[in-house]
């Protein structure tokens, strides 16, 4: 595994983000190893994650970088076999410590998909419900919520007058968008987002990517993604995953976006990100 | 293939033969026509050959086949009355009725009044029969029912059923419903009444065989075979099947009473 | 070439044999109205339906009480059946352990095969007598039926339910859950809506078994043709109207009960327009 030293400066008005000092370590991971029954998936993943930061999780199919990402907000629980040692951390709380409430911890790590997710209701249930289920009832507040979660991400004028139609009426591209919102609604700390933009036509994606970075002065946000331009136009920090001479998933090269573009230690990262393989 | 088409020629051969006998055909009251049917089934296992073809259609569209000749014997499970009291006839047996209810009912006797009252829904409450308070489940056998038609004539006087009253569509489910029902009341032919159920007085007098028999106790209808004018050849056989005791036994056997009576002109 | 013959050859077939199934239902359709019809032209619709008399003897064909026996027994076994057949296929598709749905699964087919008739007898044997010592009035009731029409119901309701939630995108479950809902949250916030439509097709179905029912309900239901004032009261439906008489009925009588036989087609045909309708609304 090959670590830069660098701390690299944000690609959106960094200092002012990161006030000067070194910015905080959001989520840590340390020698996590993660089996589905005997299927070794992930192996000795270590890497710290800034926050409010744009992380990318980059590498060819199938080398973990999507069961990575669901170890954050423990995604995989849903899959009786899976079994994680190691630790990893979020805010230094252990996140799968027996005392953990998985229910905490997605409130404040919210994912979005790589398919857009729209659950079968309205625009503006899509975004309410989250807040609902979480205690919020009053009407007022959660106008207030849908409003400001729609502003977010720059959906509000183009559908503040059609709130009660179904968000499964809206194109692809504004359905992620709303799936962020519907998100970012539920005011979580982390957002994951697995290959969001990868059902998308280039120009949502374009609008996905400025929301990312907007976001980011704000979140820490961690996103998985086959699209190596895309990793090098958003993320500050850049992810190689691969799999290892034993064919497990590990971390391979982990830097700063620039750098590992750039410059990088390795040479399959390079072959990699020049597009020679993967 | 082969076999199929044997036994066609088989058929046809019977039937146009020349040892063709028409059977007896018997029409009319639906009550009567199940032990007519039974009788009739023993009667062709006795004697092979001599068949007895069962009808239905009514007491009155029986006698009135009968008077025609479109049947030999008609069936009626009520008197006779007027012109029909001038063809031969005879009582085969009579069907008894018998009030029910449950065995740890207090009262043991009722007037005609008293159920026509309860069955037409203006009696509620056995307290108003001298029992103890509680209402009373009324059972009844459903439109079109035999036992039901005979109740109908004999008590009820042209009057209705309430239609609150529970229908059942047989003598043994109204008996089990009875049995375990302590509220209720019912109505059964008196051959199936067991001790699971007890059987209410009329007026004070038991229902049994022998009351029927004697006609003192009220709540019974004759089954009559008529014809017009003396049978004699196969229809008489078929009749005196049924008189003898033999007959008399089969028809005792399905919950009938004997009339006591013979046959006559 | 001898391909070619054979595909026509059981195309046709299978033509024919489509048409015969849909030329059986038509004919007996046809043979209901022939035979009920003359008796609705006698009393007149209206008085027929409206009627709140049934008294074939005296000439009196009303079949309201029997339209609010149907109506009043399919809703509760509706309203006992339904909760406790979606939570049934909740269970069954998100929380029962394999081993545990490997049991229950057949189970409920096995539910799904019983005869009708055997339901009915249970019915009798311990939920009348219950109802009566516990609850009072003769035991055959509303209540009874309802109750053995619930159980009937439950098997159809379960296996569609469950299907349905099954067939949902995983997208929909994970959503939920990234929003930081429980698992319990996530099903009725966000799994059963999205299988709405199925379950709904499931209830119409399960509303259709119950109004059809008739051999169970014969034994329950007392089927006294009176309008009940109370769940305990017995009642008739209109098929128990058709099973019980049909035996002696001659005539008017029986012209009668396949009149009744007519209106219960027409309110399953509305029932099953409405449940399309529905479905394809959404």
């Amino acid at each position: 595994m090959i670590f830069h030293g660098a701390v690299p400066e944000s690609k959106l008005n960094g200092g002012s983000r990161m006030s000067g000092k070194s910015p905080n370590i959001k989520i840590k991971t340390k020698n996590l190893n993660l089996h589905y029954g005997t299927f070794h998936a992930l192996g000795d993943v270590t890497m710290d994650i800034k926050e409010r930061s744009i992380t990318a999780i980059i590498g060819p199919s199938g080398c973990g970088k999507s069961t990575l990402l669901r170890v954050f907000n423990r995604m995989n629980d849903l899959i009786p076999s899976c079994r994680i040692t190691g630790d990893v951390l979020l805010d230094g709380d252990s996140v799968y410590d027996k005392s953990t409430d998985v229910v905490e911890l997605r409130k404040k790590v919210g994912m979005v998909f790589q398919k857009p997710n729209i659950f079968p209701m309205s625009i503006y249930d899509n975004i309410a419900i989250g807040p609902r289920r979480h205690g919020i009832s009053r009407k007022s507040r959660l106008n207030e919520i849908v409003e400001r979660s729609l502003t977010r991400v720059a959906l509000w004028d183009e559908m503040k007058d059609s709130l009660n139609r179904p968000g499964l009426e809206l194109p692809a591209g504004a359905q992620q968008r709303l799936c962020i919102a519907r998100a970012v609604a539920v005011e979580p700390d982390v957002i994951l987002m697995d290959e969001s933009c990868s059902a998308l036509d280039p120009e949502s994606t374009m609008k996905v990517e400025e929301l990312m970075l907007s976001l980011a002065e704000k979140y820490t946000i961690i996103i998985v993604t086959h699209n190596m331009e895309q990793a090098r136009r958003v993320s500050d920090m850049s992810a190689f995953m691969m799999l290892n001479e034993n064919r497990v998933g590990s971390l391979h090269e982990y830097g700063p976006t620039i750098e590992l573009f750039t410059n990088p230690q390795s040479k399959v990262t390079e072959d990699y990100i020049t597009g020679r393989f993967g | 293939m082969k076999f199929i088409a044997i036994l066609l020629l088989a058929v046809l051969l019977c039937s146009c033969g020349p040892g063709t006998r028409s059977a007896v055909v018997v029409a009319g009251s639906t009550s009567v026509q199940p032990y007519a049917e039974v009788l009739a089934e023993e009667y062709a296992k006795r004697y092979p050959g001599r068949d007895v073809d069962i009808q239905g259609g009514g007491s009155s569209a029986g006698i009135r086949a009968a008077q025609s000749g479109t049947a030999d014997i008609g069936m009626s499970s009520r008197g006779l009355s007027g012109d029909e009291l001038q063809m031969w006839s005879a009582e085969i047996a009579r069907d008894g009725l018998a009030m029910i209810v449950h065995p740890n009912n207090a009262l043991d006797s009722l007037t005609p009044e008293e159920v026509r009252a309860v069955y037409t829904g203006r009696v509620t409450n056995w307290g108003e029969l001298g029992g103890p308070e509680g209402r009373i489940h009324v059972i009844t056998r459903e439109e079109g029912s035999g036992t039901r038609g005979a109740f109908e004539d004999m008590l009820m006087e042209g009057q209705m059923i309430t239609l609150k009253a529970i229908v059942q569509n047989t003598n043994g489910s109204v008996r089990q419903l009875v049995s375990n029902d302590a509220s209720s009341i019912g109505f059964i032919s008196l051959g199936l009444v067991d001790d699971t159920v007890k059987a209410l007085q009329l007026d004070g007098v038991e229902a049994t065989g022998e009351n029927v028999t004697n006609g003192s106790y009220m709540l019974f209808r004759p089954f009559i075979f008529v014809s017009e004018g003396e049978p004699d050849g196969s229809v008489m056989q078929f009749i005196e099947f049924t008189m003898s005791p033999e007959g008399q036994a089969i028809l005792a056997g399905e919950g009938l009473v004997s009339s006591g009576e013979v046959a006559r002109r | 070439m001898k391909n070619g013959f054979k595909d026509k050859l059981s195309e046709r077939v299978f033509l024919a044999l489509a048409l015969s199934s849909i030329s059986a239902i038509a004919l007996i359709t046809v043979f209901i109205v022939i035979q009920g019809a003359p008796i609705i032209g006698k009393v007149g619709l209206r008085d027929f339906i409206f009627g709140m008399t049934w008294a074939p003897s005296q000439g009196k064909f009303g079949i309201f009480p029997m339209i609010i026996g149907s109506l009043s027994v399919t809703l509760g076994a509706v309203v006992l059946g339904v909760p406790v057949g979606i939570c049934g296929a909740v269970f069954l598709a998100e929380f029962a352990p394999a081993a545990v749905r490997n049991l229950f699964r057949p189970a409920i087919q096995l539910l799904a095969g019983i005869p009708s008739v055997v339901y009915g007898f249970w019915g009798l044997i311990f939920i009348v007598p219950f109802i009566r010592d516990n609850l009072g009035g003769p035991g055959l009731s509303i209540l009874a039926g309802s109750i053995v029409l619930a159980i009937m119901i439950l098997p159809t309701i379960i296996t569609i339910s469950e299907v349905q939630i099954l067939a949902l995108p995983r997208q929909y479950k994970e959503g939920a859950l990234a929003l930081g809902m429980t698992h319990w949250q996530a099903i009725y916030s966000v799994q059963l809506p999205a299988a709405k439509s199925g379950i709904v097709a499931a209830v119409v179905l399960g509303i259709g078994r119950a109004m059809g029912e008739t051999m169970a309900v014969i034994m329950v239901l007392g089927n006294a043709p009176g309008i009940p004032t109370s769940i305990l009261d017995p009642v008739r439906t209109l098929t128990t109207n058709i099973g019980i008489e049909m035996g002696y009925a001659a005539g008017d009588h029986r012209q009668a009960l396949f009149a009744t036989g007519i209106v219960l087609f027409v309110i399953i045909m509305i029932l099953n327009i409405t449940a399309q309708f529905i479905t394809r609304k959404k």
